[in-house]
């Protein structure tokens, strides 16, 4: 009978109710497992669900539950800052989840942070540092573990001022994810998945499928679906340079890359060496030995490097490269390890 | 294994359950609530990963899509710290489903005296257009045919599955799913999508 499938999926598919499970497939949903400490700490006054006909029996001994009470604070305090951060209200009524924060409030691992028009938040992280979501933006926390800080910037704006070690605080986006690496930045997410970083102090790793930049202070990065996060340029550079950058990056079947690589390598300055070496791996092999040239002529490569090892990528070449431009050595940030996405 | 509040374990209760029934993987329905309710992580999420789908199936048929992955984690922390309400852990299936639809009606009801904010917000997972059209006739169906259609047609359950899971009887479910369908065609081809 055609529609046994109906109630039996491994019975033999119906092509009408296939069609309708492929359409509603789509909103299949598995949002994240809450904590249970941090529910527990959110309804103190219902000591968790042990009311669940048990309360007759922890009654004969007093001595027991008030070591139990007892041990459950002890936990709280050491799951607190582990399983959740406080947000407060700046303005207006930021929502957790469903519920509205009149002034502070929690946010718990898988739970989202949502600002409308006339609403902003700020998100206090221990003694990591602090995270201001402004109008119009959804986060959610990924982690609160000890050695990672995560949340998922679905769009809107957030400023992060960050004073733990690098690292340790990290935001995806549908198109990228920035490292902290001890600093202080601006990331804004467009309801398209296209964003900007813009770094005010120390660094910022941006990596998306193994495409890595590093923004240092001063210095901004887009980032798109398409092609993960962009050549990172310094804020200074004319607003001609930084749209041509951006053709660039679009990539070389674009319109408009080759027009924009040359303009960028002829009005590229000594302060831009940064961007060069950025773009040595990103543009088409054909230009990459412009690309180094463009570089040399700004950074004198290394006597311990080759061009040969810079043309083949070398890591090790390309490193050695940036250690000359004064920026602090790769090795530094080159320590974190890359999540697959 | 993480055991969050393992401290304040209850003692041991005992409760009548159905012969050979499990709830959750790994032992009876009543054992794995017992142990949620002592703080047990792993059990929740056994239990989670148990109900969540069914959960999500109510919810996604009552309020706005992007609300719905919040709302699921706010029916389960509710569920966790009223658990001593439940006296019957075979019941947990429709307990948990009451207080997703007392949820849905709660924020529907905050949301009207709120800002609207529009049903599909861009930025998330690009949704099709015919998906949110077959969404929208669903919402019309009458709300047993609605919720079972969509543990069905969106979180992958069987019909078996369905009727353990809401306490629904088999035949119950079986009739739910054909009419629903049936009716979600009729209403389909009456808006031109066949």
């Amino acid at each position: 009978m055609t529609n046994d499938y109906l109630w039996d999926p491994s019975a033999t598919p119906d092509p009408d109710v296939e069609r309708f499970e492929r359409a509603l497939g789509r909103l299949r949903s598995t949002p994240p497992v809450p904590v249970l400490a941090d529910m527990v700490r959110r309804k103190p006054d219902a000591t968790g669900p042990i009311r669940w006909r048990t309360a007759r029996f922890l009654a004969p001994s007093l001595a027991a539950a008030a070591a139990v009470a007892l041990m459950i604070a002890s936990t709280w305090q050491t799951t607190r800052s582990a399983a959740s951060w406080e947000v407060a209200s700046l303005e207006g009524q930021p929502r957790v989840g469903s519920t509205v924060i009149t002034e502070t409030g929690r946010i718990a691992v898988g739970q989202t942070l949502t600002t409308d028009a006339s609403s902003r938040a700020r998100l206090d992280i221990n003694t990591l540092g602090a995270v201001t979501i402004e109008t119009n933006s959804r986060v959610r926390l990924l982690a609160a573990r000890a050695d990672q800080y995560r949340l998922a910037l679905e769009r809107g704006t957030l400023h992060a001022v960050i004073v733990a070690p690098p690292r340790q605080f990290v935001v995806d986006t549908p198109s990228s994810r920035a490292t902290d690496l001890g600093c202080a930045y601006t990331l804004h997410v467009d309801e398209d998945g296209t964003g900007l970083l813009s770094v005010t102090a120390g660094w910022v790793s941006f990596e998306y499928r193994g495409r890595e930049s590093f923004v240092p202070a001063g210095a901004s990065a887009r980032t798109d679906p398409e092609f993960g996060p962009g050549t990172p340029r310094y804020d200074v550079a004319d607003q001609r340079f930084r749209d041509e950058l951006d053709l660039v990056d679009e990539g070389p079947r674009m319109k408009g890359y080759a027009m924009g690589l040359a303009y960028v390598l002829e009005h590229a300055s000594v302060h831009d060496a940064m961007t060069l070496w950025h773009l040595i791996p990103r543009v088409a092999s054909a230009d990459r030995g412009a690309v180094v040239d463009a570089l040399a002529a700004r950074a004198p490569m290394p006597d311990s490097v080759t061009r040969d090892a810079v043309m083949r990528l070398d890591k090790a070449a390309l490193d050695q490269w940036w250690d000359a431009l004064g920026l602090g050595e790769a090795n530094w940030w080159r320590m974190w390890t890359v999540t697959p996405r | 294994m993480q055991h969050a509040l393992s401290v304040a374990r209850p003692p041991v209760l005992t409760f009548p359950g159905r012969s050979g029934e499990t709830g959750a993987r790994g032992g009876s329905l009543a054992d794995v609530l017992r142990a949620v309710a002592s703080g047990d992580q792993d059990a929740f999420a056994r239990l989670y990963a148990d109900y969540s789908r069914m959960v999500h199936a109510i919810l996604l048929g009552r309020v706005p899509r992007r609300d719905v992955d919040d709302l699921v984690q706010d029916v389960f922390m509710t569920a966790y710290t009223r658990l001593g309400a439940l006296r019957n852990p075979e019941a947990f299936g429709g307990w948990i489903a009451a207080i997703a639809r007392n949820h849905a009606t709660d924020h529907l009801r905050r949301s009207h005296e709120q800002e609207a904010l529009p049903d599909e917000m861009p930025g998330g997972d690009p949704i099709e257009a015919e998906t949110l059209a077959i969404l929208d006739v669903v919402h019309t169906l009458p709300e047993a045919y609605r919720e079972t259609l969509l543990m069905r047609l969106v979180e992958g359950m069987s019909g078996q599955e369905i009727a353990d899971r809401t306490g629904l009887s088999s035949g119950s479910v079986r009739v739910n799913l054909h009419r629903g369908m049936k009716l979600l065609r009729e209403k389909l081809g009456a808006e031109g999508y066949d």
